[in-house]
């Protein structure tokens, strides 16, 4: 297997980081400290320009203001997610239920409220990565270190998995429903792979954000809710149940 | 429960209704009754005399033929009653005319009218025996009486009954108001059709609730409006002020920023509060475990022991906001050691200080007041918010002062119950869950 590299040094290449956010002053205040962590940023001031700078290709990871010019941050996750499933943290300066809930049901992965610290974006684009990545979540976060992509996971190959009509291959990283192939987003991949190895299993929301999210108890655990609903429109409705009170599971 | 209360209670406009209704009737019957009364005595008094002095003048008549005083027709003027000789002596015209007079409270209860005439210089008499009459009218009277309770008792009732349709639209404006206040501002009276002043009522209840409730989601708007203004240029401080090199000019420069950063975040969170627009998202939660990792968030210094601990059912970010405000409270107006200690359902936050200054335990805390010099710098808002999370979590928070010193806030947390395990009633995935 091939290490994606740019350079051609035999280093993993820098994980590639397309910032749309029309301040300018956190635009590039953001892009110098990301890239002071080793991630490659390429920054768009629009929604539009977004969109452009999206279709241009090459970027690992996507980091979405929500109200921006032109085309907003929920619009442009919305186009996005209809071609790509690129990993999308999205970043709200309102935190209400409004701007979080559309820009999860847009199909981000993840949000975080302005202001927030450089080290938590990081942690958070870390923990979005490693999902893309599916390479086990390490105990512990080293905050040094640049950050690369890893895109040659090998890993001994379980048989394929099958519930229903359903059928996972986690070696392959593959999903198929009733022989059609499933394009699920990083998230919404590892969190069926959560439950496929939990089957029949009731996973609590506070497992779900620790184990998918590497949240703590200051989760919020609407992510989850729609991711799950998210997930639940491309794998069946009845593939996942809702247990009251408890969580989901997924139904064997 | 109510229904059978307000029905109890003497004070209801129902039977003040009923006892107005009471009154008219009662008001009206005897009106009634006493004119009836009146006017059947005095036809019996006229027939009563014309009888009399119809059988006076026949008497008189047979005297006249037969020269013997026919039965009953009295001649001696002793056997007469003095007012019918007064009568006699004062009303004589023409020396023709008769008079009469009722004799009410004869022997037994036997009334009789007497006729009277002067016939050939003296007076003759006779008397007629008015007994069935009496009681013919005594019966009357018993009747009217009989029927008016009758009526009485019919019309209370039923007027008591026709009160509760009002009654039952004003319990409606009040429960609507009282749901208004106690924070549904979607509950409206509904009272529709009508004229009359309690659909009056119910409307201004409604345009009452109308107007809080535009009040209300103005202030939110405004809320979300002044969040997103001060938080992106925020934004852009906290990420350049973090690119700058390092140095004493640079570490006052972040420190400031932190500050302006959590001072912006507790107005936003109370002016959440004050909305009244949080709602919990409550579930089972080991106690210890947010706590400790709540304590580990906020960097701080604190002692924490652990003696029991049980789940309990809350919302765990809000809690985690609660026990770090508590503790970075402690830690700035008390002083360390700062103590954390999760018993049971309840964690306390207990520091060493000067304790809580009286004001503040006598009125709660005052926004961007500390209370005391000695209790150090600080805007206050810190409590401020934890009562308001604690509050939206139902849970309590005391305050209080140590006997030996320092300053002690418990907060009491609802446990899980076997049915309160189900902590969410649906899916969750509807976006209202939480609105900040």
């Amino acid at each position: 297997m091939m290490a994606y590299s740019a350079s051609g040094d035999g280093l993993p290449a820098p994980v590639a980081v397309l910032l749309v956010e029309d301040d300018e002053v956190i635009r590039r205040s953001v892009a110098m400290a990301l890239e002071r962590y080793g991630y490659r940023i390429t920054t768009a001031a629009d929604g539009l320009a977004g969109l452009e700078a999206f279709r241009d290709g090459g970027h690992d990871l996507l980091l979405l203001d929500v109200m921006l010019p032109q085309l907003d941050g929920i619009g442009l996750c919305r186009r996005i997610r209809e071609t790509s499933t690129v990993p999308i943290l999205m970043m709200s300066a309102r935190g209400d239920a409004l701007d979080v809930v559309s820009g999860l049901e847009a199909g981000a992965d993840d949000y975080v409220v302005k202001p927030v610290d450089t080290s938590v974006l990081v942690a958070r684009i870390r923990s979005l990565m490693r999902r893309a990545m599916l390479v086990p979540a390490p105990a512990s976060q080293a905050p040094t270190g640049p950050a690369t992509v890893a895109r040659s996971v090998e890993r001994p190959g379980p048989a394929l998995l099958r519930f229903g009509d359903l059928a996972i291959d986690p070696a392959g990283l593959e999903v198929s429903r009733a022989q059609a192939p499933v394009a699920l987003a990083p998230t919404e991949l590892r969190l069926l792979l959560e439950f496929a190895a939990n089957p029949g299993i009731v996973l609590d929301r506070q497992t779900l954000l620790r184990n998918v999210w590497d949240y703590g108890w200051d989760g919020d655990s609407r992510v989850v809710d729609l991711c799950v609903q998210r997930l639940r429109k491309k794998i069946g409705a009845e593939r996942i149940e809702t247990v009251r009170g408890f969580g989901y599971k997924l139904r064997p | 429960m109510d229904h059978a209360h307000s029905l109890l209670n003497w004070r209801s406009l129902r039977w003040k209704i009923a006892l107005l209704v009471a009154v008219a009737c009662c008001g009206t019957a005897l009106t009634v009754g006493v004119l009836v009364h009146r006017s059947t005595e005095a036809r019996s008094m006229n027939d009563g005399g014309a009888r009399a002095i119809n059988r006076l003048s026949q008497a008189l008549k047979d005297y006249e033929r037969d020269g013997v005083a026919p039965d009953g027709l009295v001649t001696q003027p002793a056997a007469m009653p003095g007012q019918l000789l007064d009568r006699l002596e004062h009303e004589q015209g023409d020396g023709q005319a008769m008079v009469t007079w009722y004799e009410g409270g004869g022997p037994g209860d036997h009334p009789s009218m007497w006729a009277a005439r002067t016939h050939r210089g003296s007076p003759v008499a006779l008397e007629t025996d008015m007994t069935s009459d009496l009681l013919t009218r005594r019966a009357l009277d018993r009747h009217m009486w009989k029927y008016s309770l009758i009526a009485l008792a019919v019309m209370v009732p039923l007027s008591a009954l026709a009160a509760e349709l009002p009654n039952r639209r004003l319990r409606r404006v009040a429960r609507t108001a009282r749901r208004v206040a106690a924070g549904d501002l979607a509950a409206r009276t509904a009272a529709g059709r009508g004229r009359d002043e309690v659909a009056a009522i119910s409307a201004a209840v409604d345009t009452m609730a109308d107007s809080l409730r535009e009040r209300l989601l103005a202030e939110q708007r405004f809320t979300a409006d002044v969040a997103h203004e001060l938080r992106t240029p925020l934004m852009g401080l906290v990420t350049a002020s973090g690119l700058l090199p390092q140095g004493e000019a640079t570490e006052m420069v972040r420190d400031r920023v932190a500050v302006l950063r959590a001072l912006v975040e507790d107005l936003l969170e109370i002016s959440r509060l004050d909305a009244g627009a949080e709602r919990a998202e409550l579930r089972p939660v080991p106690l210890a475990d947010v706590v400790t990792e709540a304590l580990a968030r906020t960097g701080l210094d604190a002692r924490l022991s652990t003696v029991g601990a049980q789940p309990v059912m809350t919302d765990p970010r809000r809690l985690d906001r609660i026990v770090s405000n508590l503790v970075a409270n402690a830690h700035r107006h008390g002083r360390p050691p700062v103590e954390v200690t999760v018993t049971g359902t309840g964690v306390t936050v207990r520091d060493h200080g000067p304790g809580f200054p009286p004001e503040l335990l006598a009125e709660g805390p005052q926004r961007f007041r500390t209370g005391a010099a000695e209790r150090g710098t600080g805007h206050g808002l810190g409590l401020t918010i934890a009562l308001g999370q604690a509050q939206v979590i139902g849970a309590e928070l005391s305050l209080t002062n140590q006997p030996d010193g320092g300053a002690a806030a418990t907060l009491g947390l609802p446990a899980v119950t076997d049915r309160g395990g189900m902590g969410r009633e649906d899916d969750g995935t509807g976006p209202d869950r939480r609105s900040h």
